[in-house]
């Protein structure tokens, strides 16, 4: 099989406006849970339709069975006027369906072109074509804007990279229809901004497709049509033009929200921890004090060093030069027992890599940090791990049928839930949040913002990461942008405009001058 | 709120217990079975042979198990267990105090278990490659320190307490039970058997959460070392001898056992009542073929693919769950 540039994207056959898809009672049970009550629609040919929904509404549950991962419990699919069976990847596939999924499917360890055409692979008598496929898949990624090298080791990338790359396969393979499930959770807005240029593209050239997002601006921005779904049934769909934010979120979780960003402001108290001209892998001479009571944000570009500074910070890398001060004091931490013995609590940026033990349970992943705590010398308290989980599954309304459930089957907004679930139980007095609403509902993400909020109040203190600029701008007090590794620019409570933040973060025309990077 | 957590949580359980009932339920059926087609089964001495041999690769399995569970595999606990009937019967002998030359034997098996953990913390060794190392050292190592031949223990204390029963009981059989239940405790009610699962689970994230992950993986290692020359010990008492090459193959018995008995080679899931089950399956089996004078090729083969029987069936309902 030989695929070549050329070849990428024949053109659909329908005439827009047609329906293509039509779902009928389409259900999906899993074992405890009825993840999809039956769902009737169908997708017009070439339209962009947003899903939007809280976290384990059944979205991703759809697309799995669209896409041939899942089997159905019941109810038909219509593709193209015919019954699909869809029941496997491939059938999925041969039909011209593909997804970008939630989390990134692919191989790590294969370098981005043999990711791009893996399953299709580029080879003469049994033999791989390995330069030839490195230059289509440079020029397939060069086609889509995308400033990405192909011959690098796909786990080099940052997450944001490899779910652009996901994306950049899907489109190789003669789709007509292309479901995107949350891609720009983990998207700066340049690469967001990359990928929703491809998506019209796409569009343009009669592919239909579905968005799924808990980001409202980018559904309003795209979408020709939105379905929401709730608890596994699809309350309504909507013509774009005839609806707006606070109905589809109404619609979403039954109740409306005034305001998600719910900022308190406190007088900063002494300083927690204070880095002096701190570098170590990935960033360069910071210097930043985050002091109790104050949100200090850091935002940037994904790769811009910010995770490296605070996963330092966390005692997780060495670093290479510099002082970290703890409540006034010098200290040295050589490990994350050690900062977390000093009153630090990290949830990190990649909870599939960094914050879950996925083919475990809830309860254990909620109490990992407590289990001394909990336990005396010798045994663990059963009922104080029972409460303990109890409590933060209610507190942040994690949905999952029981504690015991594995974190695996648990939707990836309650995924994300429990990353952060795990520290409030465990309590400090200094919070490093990376990325800790990626791909969490705008009803939860406002509760998340409240309890950061009483954790504020109780004297601690909170770095938050975010390359969702509104998150950020609306809650840090401070707020440090990064580029390239290096602290940029140092901002007071929504002091400097959005365009400037941005401006400083992207700094493309100093460079281009010849600035000082 | 909690009554419906607690209501729903019963279906884990069960299927942890159903499990193991299972496997009680097939060990019994082996006993009927082998008791209406072979007399000598049935017959007390037999019993107790039986029982002797499957306490050893029990309290091997369970060692093993802690060590799957993090995701890794020993292979050394054959060797150790040899090894340990060359220390135990070479100290006896030298005029030391029973005691001590236990004792002593056992601090041999933790040591080798902490050179393991260093083997894979420090010097980032797979476990596979450092255990592999450990297995034919250890087999020339003993071989050295005894020329080759066996070591006859001079002590009939020693070597009567593998004989003898308490209440009607193979004294080792008790022993399983001296392992296993704390064992369990440790496993299943203690923070560090929580620790055994989320590093086989994923080390970075227990990492990132406080768990010393190095510490688990010494631990486990420390522990599956113990565990073994605990087994050489039993077996040097219970043959009188102490010689390298004894427990030849027995690592494999061993996994098996702990595999049989629900454990994942890919580390996060087992327990301490399976593998002890599992030990005792195979044993049965060998048991039962040689009364039936099942050529000894065949057990082999039996045994291998009960391995792939079980774990199939294990592996189908886990995913039907
Ligand atoms: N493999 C599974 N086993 C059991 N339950 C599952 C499994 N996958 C999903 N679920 C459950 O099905 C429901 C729907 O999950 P789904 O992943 O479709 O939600 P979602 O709408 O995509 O949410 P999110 O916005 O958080 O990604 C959830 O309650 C989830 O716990
Ligand atoms: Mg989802």
């Amino acid at each position: 099989m030989t695929s070549t540039a050329q070849e990428l994207h024949p053109a659909p056959v329908l005439a827009p406006g047609r329906t293509i898809l039509e779902l009928r009672g389409l259900e999906k049970r899993y074992p405890g849970t009825h993840a999809l009550k039956p769902v009737n629609l169908a997708f017009k040919s070439g339209e962009i339709h947003a899903i939007v929904g809280e976290n384990g509404a059944g979205k991703s549950t759809l697309i799995k069975l669209l896409t041939g991962v899942m089997p159905r419990t019941s109810g038909e699919v219509i593709w193209e006027g015919q019954p699909a069976a869809l029941a496997t990847p491939h059938e999925a596939m041969a039909l011209g369906i593909n997804a970008v999924h939630q989390e990134v499917v692919l191989c790590r360890h294969l370098t981005v072109a043999a990711n791009m055409f893996l399953g299709e692979e580029n080879s003469r008598f049994g033999i791989l074509q390995q330069r030839a496929m490195v230059k289509d898949a440079q020029k397939i990624i060069d086609d889509l804007g995308f400033d990405l090298p192909a011959h690098v080791t796909l786990g080099d990338l940052t997450i944001g990279q490899q779910q652009l790359i996901a994306a950049a396969r899907a489109t190789v393979r003669g789709t007509k229809f292309l479901i995107f499930d949350e891609p720009t959770a983990y998207l700066t807005r340049k690469e967001a901004d990359q990928l929703f240029t491809l998506i019209r593209r796409l569009k343009g050239e009669g592919v239909t497709i579905i968005y799924i997002s808990h980001r409202m601006e980018e559904v309003f921005e795209l979408a020709d049509r939105v379905s929401v779904l709730r608890d596994g049934t699809l309350v309504g769909t909507r013509n774009i033009a005839e609806t707006n934010d606070a109905e589809l979120v109404k619609m979403m979780i039954n109740r409306s929200i005034e305001q998600v960003y719910h900022k308190e402001h406190f007088t900063p108290g002494a300083p927690i921890l204070e880095a002096r001209n701190l570098s170590g892998k990935g960033f360069e001479d910071v210097s930043m004090t985050v002091r109790a009571g104050e949100i200090v944000g850091l935002y940037g570009l994904i790769g811009a060093g910010r995770s490296e500074f605070v996963t330092t910070l966390y005692g997780r890398h060495r670093k290479s030069a510099g002082q970290i001060l703890w409540e006034g004091k010098e200290v040295q931490i050589n490990s994350e027992h050690d900062a977390i013995k000093l009153g630090m609590a990290l949830a990190p940026e990649s909870r599939r890599d960094q914050g879950l033990c996925l083919n475990l349970s809830v309860g254990l992943n909620l109490n990992l940090p407590i289990y001394k705590r909990i336990s005396n010398n010798l045994l663990i308290s059963s009922a104080q791990e029972k409460t303990q989980a109890d409590r933060q599954i209610a507190d942040l309304r994690i949905k999952t049928p029981t504690r015991g459930a594995l974190a695996s089957s648990l939707s990836g907004g309650n995924q994300q839930k429990i990353v952060i679930g795990k520290w409030l139980a465990h309590g400090a007095k200094l919070f490093i949040f990376d990325e800790p609403t990626v791909g969490v509902d705008v009803g939860t993400k406002a509760e998340i913002y409240r309890l950061f909020g009483a954790l504020l109040s109780k004297g601690a203190g909170i770095i938050l990461i975010s390359s969702y600029l509104p998150e950020v701008y609306e809650l840090a007090d401070t707020l440090h942008v990064f580029r390239r590794g290096k602290l940029v620019a140092t901002h007071g409570f929504r002091a400097a405009s959005h365009e400037d933040i941005l401006t400083q973060a992207l700094a493309e025309k100093q460079e281009k001058l010849g600035g000082q990077i | 709120m909690s009554t419906e957590a607690i209501a729903v949580e019963k279906p884990k359980r069960n299927y942890n217990v159903l499990f193991g009932l299972t496997l009680l339920a097939l060990l019994v059926l082996l006993w009927i079975v082998l008791s209406v087609a072979t007399p000598s089964f049935a017959s007390g001495n037999n019993l107790a042979n039986l029982l002797r041999q499957g306490s050893m690769i029990a309290i091997m399995a369970v060692g093993q198990t802690f060590v799957i569970i993090t995701g890794g595999i020993d292979l050394s606990v054959g060797a150790v267990v040899g090894f340990a009937t060359v220390v135990v019967a070479m100290m006896i002998n030298a005029g030391f105090p029973i005691w001590l030359a236990i004792l002593v034997t056992l601090l041999v098996g933790v040591a080798i278990g902490m050179f393991h953990g260093f083997g894979i913390v420090k010097m980032g060794l797979p476990p596979f490659i450092i255990t592999l190392a450990t297995l034919t050292s250890l087999r020339g190592i003993g071989l050295l320190m005894t020329n080759g031949n066996s070591i006859n223990i001079n002590s009939d204390t020693f070597t009567a307490f593998s004989r003898n029963s308490f209440i009607g009981i193979p004294n080792l059989f008790w022993m399983v039970i001296l392992v296993g239940i704390p064992a369990y405790v440790f496993l299943h009610h203690s923070r560090w058997g929580r620790y055994l699962f989320s590093v086989g689970s994923n080390a970075e994230a227990s990492r990132l959460s406080g768990v010393n992950v190095q510490r688990t993986i010494y631990m486990a290692y420390t522990l599956s070392g113990l565990c073994a020359a605990f087994v050489g010990v039993l077996l040097a008492a219970r043959i009188g001898i102490g010689n390298p090459t004894q427990a030849e193959g027995w690592e494999l018995q061993a996994i098996a056992s702990s595999v049989i008995g629900g454990t994942s080679l890919f580390g996060a899931v087992g327990s301490v009542h399976g593998p002890l089950l599992g030990a005792f399956i195979l044993a049965t089996i060998n048991n039962g073929a040689n009364l039936l004078n099942v050529n000894s090729f065949w057990q082999r083969i039996i045994t291998g693919a009960l391995i792939i029987i079980i774990v199939y069936f294990d592996g189908l309902r886990r995913r039907g769950k």
